[in-house]
């Protein structure tokens, strides 16, 4: 049979697809993405195993909005002539009360850092109840250590830089105590000041960390952490009869049910 | 022994692959849902507590006063400051609450370092301690009393830490008269004076003196600080570098006050014998 011309139908379906084949032809991305989307979980995965996708959305608004803040806010603890007042907390000041919407951005970062720092914990505490760091997740119970002592350097780092007195004094009072371990204590204490006293580099130093190395570092160790939540599977609630989450495997037609959608169909009728 | 350990749980592994790949559901639609409506909640707090925070500041905004959130912004900081209240972010006062129950000098690194390490520690080795494959809750009570133990003394330090009392400066300006009384340093000017220094520079945050302050950080007593003759010198070289008089001490640097303000408080503190 002689090649039949295309349909304009099938014309536009090919010039659409046409980006996407090329994409995958040379990355593979398409079909990492299909198998990430399409991979299977336990048929009754609970509400609480939502909050590790919640802490990483208050980890994007923090990305998100940091990065906003980071193009108006200047870490100097220079006075400025003109105010009288250091660099730094003019800045604040202008965001928050002068440029539109800046309190909104400055807002939503000083509060989704206390939202993302308890969704951490909450994620933490439901991984152990539900027991899901055994193995083979031995692993990933430690990156996510990992990132929490992170997100509270994030905390720790962040309160300094709108450099008024209460981020002032608690910063000083911090790394004191910083500098109260043995050994490293005074090298970390110097380092975080960039000298011997809290002054204008502790601020930027601060500032770096803040924005560049610890959320560089979260942002790695998130990949890292999905990549074996994909790769090891997600794990079912501890009442599941079954590891699959569901037990055995009744068409769901003989539940009256349709299937798919009614979560406890088919475990009920297997009971 | 460990290997039987080893065999079973690669076993259950297993078998929970071949029963999520056999009767699992996939990710999307089911799961992403959730996920993404979990999502759109969190977005939603965030905004609604950075409105909160905006609103309910009174005034016209361009305030350092309070709403129901707290500050928008304190004064600007000033190190060479007399009165200030050390006070880390919410989240942070299990750890400053911790340094109350510690006291200075002998387990005051046990609060600052010690139990916040061995918690880290034990954090990181759970998986290594806890080997067994059962999961159910009803079957593993050390985990439900180690996590109850963990969520309550967390919930009381952070209570504790968040309702912990500041005193304020302008309050205790007007012990003073009553300290010189009690110290017997009422004729000695540059001790009263340094007593009000003493007062309003945040001392009380962390020392306590006569029943008053914050005891925070292991800060010692000063009632009779004077009774251990250290000298007016020691005391300015301390109040200038605590940590390199005192190895390890938290003590922020007072040498921002100048030095004829810190001889007068060396001089109330060498006055300060104990009450008589």
């Amino acid at each position: 049979m002689a090649t039949r011309r295309l349909t304009r139908s099938e014309q536009l379906q090919q010039t659409i697809l046409y980006p996407v084949d090329w994409l995958e032809e040379r990355s593979g991305l398409v079909g990492g993405i299909r198998y990430f989307l399409f991979r299977k979980v336990p048929g009754d995965i609970n509400w609480f195993q939502t909050l590790g996708s919640a802490t990483l959305t208050a980890f994007i608004v923090q990305a998100l909005t940091g990065s906003i803040l980071a193009m108006y806010y200047k870490p100097s603890a220079t006075i400025d002539p003109h105010t009288h007042q250091p660099i730094a907390y003019d800045s604040i000041q202008r965001i928050t009360n002068e440029l539109w919407a800046g309190w909104l951005v400055r807002g939503m970062h000083r509060w989704g850092a206390s939202v993302f720092i308890i969704l951490m914990f909450m994620h933490m505490g439901r991984v152990f109840l539900f027991g899901a760091y055994k193995y083979p997740r031995e692993l990933n119970w430690i990156v996510g250590v990992l990132l929490l002592a992170m997100g509270l350097g994030e905390g720790f780092t962040g309160y300094l830089l709108p450099w008024d007195q209460t981020s002032y004094w608690a910063t000083v009072v911090g790394i004191n105590i910083n500098g109260t371990a043995p050994f490293l204590g005074p090298f970390l204490a110097q380092f975080l000041q960039g000298g011997t006293h809290i002054n204008t580099d502790t601020l930027s130093r601060f500032y770096a960390i803040h924005m560049l190395l610890i959320p560089g570092a979260i942002a790695a160790l998130i990949g890292l952490h999905l990549y074996l939540v994909v790769r090891l599977g997600v794990t079912s609630p501890p009442w599941s009869k079954e590891a699959a989450g569901t037990g055995p495997l009744v068409p769901a037609e003989q539940n009256g049910h349709r299937a798919g959608l009614t979560r406890f169909a088919e475990r009920r009728s297997s009971r | 022994m460990a290997t039987d350990r080893l065999v079973e749980r690669r076993r259950v592994f297993q078998q929970y692959k071949e029963d999520v790949k056999e009767r699992g559901k996939p990710f999307y639609p089911f799961a992403m849902f959730h996920d993404t409506l979990m999502s759109v909640v969190v977005v939603c707090v965030i905004t609604g507590l950075a409105i909160v925070w905006k609103y309910t500041t009174p005034g016209n905004h361009h305030t350092t006063a309070a709403g129901w959130l707290g500050k928008l912004y304190d004064a600007p900081a000033d190190p060479g400051t007399i009165n200030f209240v050390p006070r880390p972010d919410w989240y942070f006062y299990f750890l400053f609450y911790l340094l109350r129950i510690f006291k200075w000098p002998e387990s005051v690194l046990l609060g600052t370092i010690g139990v916040p390490t061995i918690c880290l520690i034990l954090l990181l080795a759970i998986p290594f301690i806890d080997l067994r494959t059962e999961r159910r809750l009803s079957k593993r009570p050390v985990a439900i009393v180690a996590s109850a133990l963990v969520i309550a003394s967390m919930g009381i330090l952070t209570y504790k830490g968040a309702t912990a009392k500041e005193a304020l400066g302008t309050e205790l300006l007007g012990q003073v008269p009553h300290w010189a009384q009690k110290q017997g340093f009422q004729g000695n000017q540059q001790a009263i004076a340094g007593a009000k220094l003493f007062a309003v520079s945040g001392c009380l945050n962390c020392h306590t003196y006569l029943g008053v302050g914050g005891h925070n950080l292991g800060a010692p007593e000063l009632t009779a600080e004077g009774a251990k003759h250290k000298g007016i010198a020691f005391q300015v070289s301390h109040l200038k570098c605590p940590a390199c008089v005192n190895s390890g001490s938290p003590m922020p640097s007072f040498a921002g006050l100048g030095d004829q303000r810190l001889t007068q408080i060396a001089t109330f503190l060498e006055a300060s014998k104990g009450p008589k």
